[in-house]
């Protein structure tokens, strides 16, 4: 008998050993029913980058158990045949897509429009769309083409959107701190609504890196496109840099707890490069300036 | 009395006149400007027809988890319009006149543009492989398509879908999104941005 309380004993270490080793490099809280997503930009080359990224995302699957996915465009590089469906997306999410995680896509300037058809990619038969998550309001913009009728429809949904967390992504940043630098008519459609209806976070890809921008008028702005592709040193570190990385691939990993985004952003090779919480726009704005945090409390 | 003549006289004149002045106005569009987009509307209204008639002939697609049948519905459509279109040439749509009233408006419109607006329109071009469109063509796929400017969106007629414009480096194309098909072009249609903005 005191042998088998020294074997449960020992069970019980090995399995709290093992529990705290998983958990040792996630910097995510896992609070109770938190909203918890993927971000992956730029995914669709069907190279072995894209492949040695999307098993370190499983990896990390394992310790942050995430439901869903958002895709910021250039889901298909080069040709989209069939098989090309299947190379550059089924087959490297194929373990996420049987667990049911749902991607929820964004128009690239490499992708067919055609896209909006392909069931897996969640766009519903739209250029743009949105949806709720918990208490986050996802806007998901097609870039390529901002017509008037597609910012009428995005100010008719922000305005209905109410206290919701607000988060908007597409393809094109605008701002980063790339060689090619942001796309500037982007930033003068979209920014005026942003602001004004509250937005609080912005996902883009397009430069193939990652990028967190210090807030600008309040917004925070991250670029995400290193998740297959990579342009290498192509950050030229500004006054708008928060952080950066340039030097591999990445993918981010999203809490929503309350008032407060987690994130953490981890490379190919499974190493943190930044992570960070941030505060809702709303709270921040009702917070005396002595305690609204302008930046990431983890940098 | 001579004085009351003249007064008549001068009536009927400015009767005349008025008259005729109607006539003419009815016989001549008031804004020529006006009835070369309302031209415009109407031939893009005409290529929609065709469109819909195709999909009536191919199918309507539905969400699907397959690629296989978006591939096949994409190239079905495509060949549908372009035996629909067998005859169709260069500025059937965007004829002469719309082309001047088109190249004014994004000519004016370019040269309002900061430098690092026209770098970034320039940088959208630069992804693209070196190619002329051409009415019928199916949109190369394995191009991008060069992120259209939305300033210059909200200057252009709007379009139905799936009807677009885009840039291939100076042409203006109408694009059927859906068939992936270049429905017309207008060559020289922006200017060359490395032209502007010093």
């Amino acid at each position: 008998m005191p042998q088998r309380r020294r074997l449960l004993a020992l069970a019980v270490v090995v399995a709290v050993s093992v529990v705290a080793g998983i958990a040792q490099d996630l910097q995510l809280p896992l609070k109770s029913n938190s909203i918890r997503f993927l971000v992956m930009g730029d995914t669709g080359t069907g190279d072995s980058e894209q492949y040695e990224t999307a098993a370190q995302i499983l990896k990390w699957r394992q310790k942050f158990p995430f439901t869903f996915a958002l895709m910021l465009g250039d889901n298909l590089y080069g040709s989209e045949r069939p098989q090309d469906f299947v190379k550059k997306f089924e087959r490297p999410y194929r373990a996420l897509l049987d667990d049911k995680v749902e991607f929820n896509a964004a128009l690239g300037n490499h992708d067919d429009q055609n896209q909006i058809y392909y069931k897996p990619f969640n766009l519903d038969g739209k250029r743009y769309r949105t949806f709720k998550k918990g208490a986050a309001r996802f806007f998901v913009l097609d870039s390529n083409y901002l017509d008037p009728e597609q910012l009428k429809w995005l100010e008719k949904e922000l305005e209905g959107a109410g206290s919701d967390w607000k988060i908007a992504y597409f393809h094109h940043p605008m701002y980063t701190s790339a060689t090619r630098g942001p796309v500037i008519e982007l930033r003068a459609a979209l920014e005026p609504l942003f602001v004004k209806y509250n937005v609080d976070v912005v996902f883009s890809g397009h430069e193939h890196l990652y990028e967190r921008i210090y807030p600008q008028k309040g917004i925070y702005y991250f670029t995400e496109g290193g998740s297959a592709k990579l342009r290498a040193g192509d950050i030229t570190k500004t006054s708008l840099t928060a952080a950066g990385f340039d030097t591999d691939r990445s993918f981010m990993l999203v809490e929503i707890a309350g008032d407060e985004l987690f994130f953490q952003t981890i490379s190919r090779k499974g190493a943190t490069i930044d992570n960070g919480i941030l505060a809702r726009r709303k709270v921040r704005t009702d917070l005396s300036p002595a305690r609204n945090p302008a930046t990431p409390v983890h940098q | 009395m001579k004085k009351r003549w003249s007064c008549v006289a001068l009536c009927v004149l400015s009767a005349m006149y008025v008259a005729d002045f109607r006539a003419d106005a009815a016989a001549q569009p008031a804004n020529p400007m006006a009835a070369t987009l309302a031209d415009f509307k109407k031939r893009v209204d005409g290529f929609l027809t065709v469109h819909k008639a195709a999909v009536d002939k191919v199918g309507a697609l539905d969400l699907t988890k397959s690629p296989k049948e978006i591939a096949d519905r994409e190239t079905a459509l495509g060949e549908a319009l372009r035996a629909a279109r067998k005859d169709a040439r260069q500025g059937d749509i965007l004829t002469l006149q719309i082309g001047k009233v088109f190249r004014g408006i994004i000519r004016k419109e370019f040269a309002r543009r900061s430098r690092l607006a026209l770098k970034n329109r320039e940088e959208a071009q630069d992804e693209l492989p070196a190619f002329t469109p051409t009415v019928n063509q199916i949109y190369p796929t394995t191009y991008p398509l060069a992120t259209f400017p939305p300033a210059l969106l909200k200057e252009l007629p709007e379009l139905p879908k799936p009807i677009e414009y885009r840039l291939v480096r100076q042409n203006l194309i109408l694009r059927d999104s859906e068939a992936n098909l270049i429905v017309d072009v207008l060559p020289n249609a922006a200017p060359p941005t490395n032209a502007l903005g010093e």
